[in-house]
């Protein structure tokens, strides 16, 4: 039996897999993993568009002062606004007419997971919620963390293998929902790149940064790589694929 | 006539002196560089044909030293690779997979293992596996989601490729990667059910 512990939940409208790989007890790695999603239930509740009693859904009805709002929401709207500046319009939270930030929230409520792990002194785990990925340390074969981007033309296949021991893996794409991201700026879908994974520290900005880019096209590849801290790679609608050069890849 | 006869004989003298003079070094000269020659010569021979044959002895019991640890190493190397090979990668898979069963098909008895039900957007996923000992020799989704033609056609596009007892579980024996990034939908749900089989069968 291998040390650490696996679980898998349905959180946030997708499957989020945990896996902590330190070799502690059993009761202490149950209780870390309640805590990690009982955290992602609570950011569910207060954020969710589909919930009409969220915090996010209230704020935007007008039933909760910008002073009233939680730490956590002034905090998620700050950063959307920035958001907003640094992707030139094309990451916004209000695309859609009323308020919607959840193509930062999910990246920043694993990324807020991950640093309590660390915290916690769990040096090695790897969190995913749908796609979004925070990895630390290494797996129970002690070995760097393996994380694969899916193809975005086959999903039994993945096209790049990351390897990483300290990464935020974020991927936005066009080819599981059909084309779902929409131009802000144009209010039309977005096409171009089929699919965008950004490599950074911060999964909330790496999701956003990703989101971002899909919806800019093609000239979104310019931008990913004027972007300082973060790498890419890109699959675009004709099927090639680009990415930085610094990109950890996995050598096999 | 006495000064004349000296001065002969003196010169004579003289001459022979100086030719025992000039031929004294001469003479001297070779018979010291013959000897000197001749044993540092033959120093440098015996010490040049012992050198040579000891690199000659050296690199004859060199080559087949190694020759005779390396060939065994290689046919370890490549063993040990293909072995692994059959456990994490899909590559080279092939071969191990044939020859294990046979001779682990015999002994022990085929049992499942179910992985949990995984939901996403699209529907439930479950995968079960069958294992004999520790090798899974099939996979298969008990259930995928066909609530839309797409998602039903996707489903199957998953089953074909990952089930059964030739698809991707069997050739590659795990779940392969930590985890996948992108895969929101119907891979990933079916790969955490197979992860979560895996794990409780080992």
């Amino acid at each position: 039996m291998r040390p650490g512990l696996r679980r898998v939940e349905h959180v946030m409208g997708t499957p989020v897999s945990l896996d902590i790989a330190d070799d502690r007890s059993t009761t202490e790695l149950t209780v870390l993993a309640d805590d990690v999603f009982a955290w992602l239930r609570e950011v569910d509740a207060r954020f969710s568009t589909y919930r009409p009693d969220s915090e996010v859904c209230r704020f935007d009805r007008g039933e909760l002062l910008h002073s009233e709002a939680s730490a956590d929401l002034r905090r998620v709207l700050e950063r959307c606004a920035d958001l907003w500046g640094a992707t030139d319009g094309f990451f916004d939270a209000y695309a859609t007419g009323g308020l919607d930030p959840s193509g930062y929230v999910k990246g920043w409520a694993v990324q807020v997971a991950s640093d309590r792990l660390r915290e916690a002194g769990v040096d090695n785990h790897c969190l995913n919620a749908g796609g979004d990925v925070r990895v630390r340390g290494h797996a129970s074969g002690g070995l760097p963390w393996r994380i694969g981007v899916q193809h975005p033309w086959d999903p039994s296949a993945v096209c790049l293998v990351l390897v990483g021991t300290d990464l935020a893996v974020a991927t936005s794409g066009v080819y599981e929902r059909g084309p779902h991201v929409r131009d802000p700026r144009r209010g039309v879908p977005a096409r171009g790149l089929r699919s965008v994974t950004v490599v950074g520290q911060d999964l909330g900005l790496a999701d956003a940064y990703a989101t971002a880019a899909v919806a800019m096209g093609v000239a979104g590849i310019g931008w990913l790589d004027r972007l300082p801290g973060y790498r890419h790679a890109v699959v675009t609608d004709d099927g090639r694929c680009l990415h930085s050069a610094d990109l950890p890849l996995s050598a096999d | 006539m006495r000064r004349a006869l000296f001065a002969i004989t003196g010169l004579a003298a003289s001459t022979t002196a100086l030719v025992v003079l000039k031929a004294g070094p001469d003479t001297s000269r070779v018979a010291q560089e013959l000897p000197a020659s001749a044993t540092p010569g033959t120093e440098e021979s015996t010490t040049a044909a012992e050198s040579t044959a000891e690199p000659a002895e050296a690199t004859a019991t060199a080559v087949p030293r190694p020759s005779v640890s390396r060939s065994p190493a290689p046919g370890q190397s490549t063993a040990s690779p293909a072995a692994g090979g059959a456990e994490s990668s899909g590559g080279a898979t092939k071969k191990p997979s044939v020859a294990q069963p046979s001779t682990a098909a015999p002994r022990s008895t085929v049992r499942r293992v179910f992985g949990p039900v995984v939901s996403n957007e699209f529907g439930n996923v479950q995968v079960a596996i069958s294992l004999t000992g520790s090798r899974i020799v099939a996979a298969e989704a008990l259930e995928l989601p066909e609530r839309t033609a797409q998602s039903e056609q996707r489903s199957s596009r998953v089953d074909d490729r990952y089930s059964g007892t030739a698809g991707l579980v069997v050739q590659r024996q795990s779940a392969d990667l930590d985890t996948v990034s992108g895969a929101t939908a119907t891979s990933e749900s079916y790969r955490e059910s197979l992860q979560a089989a895996i794990d409780q069968a080992r």
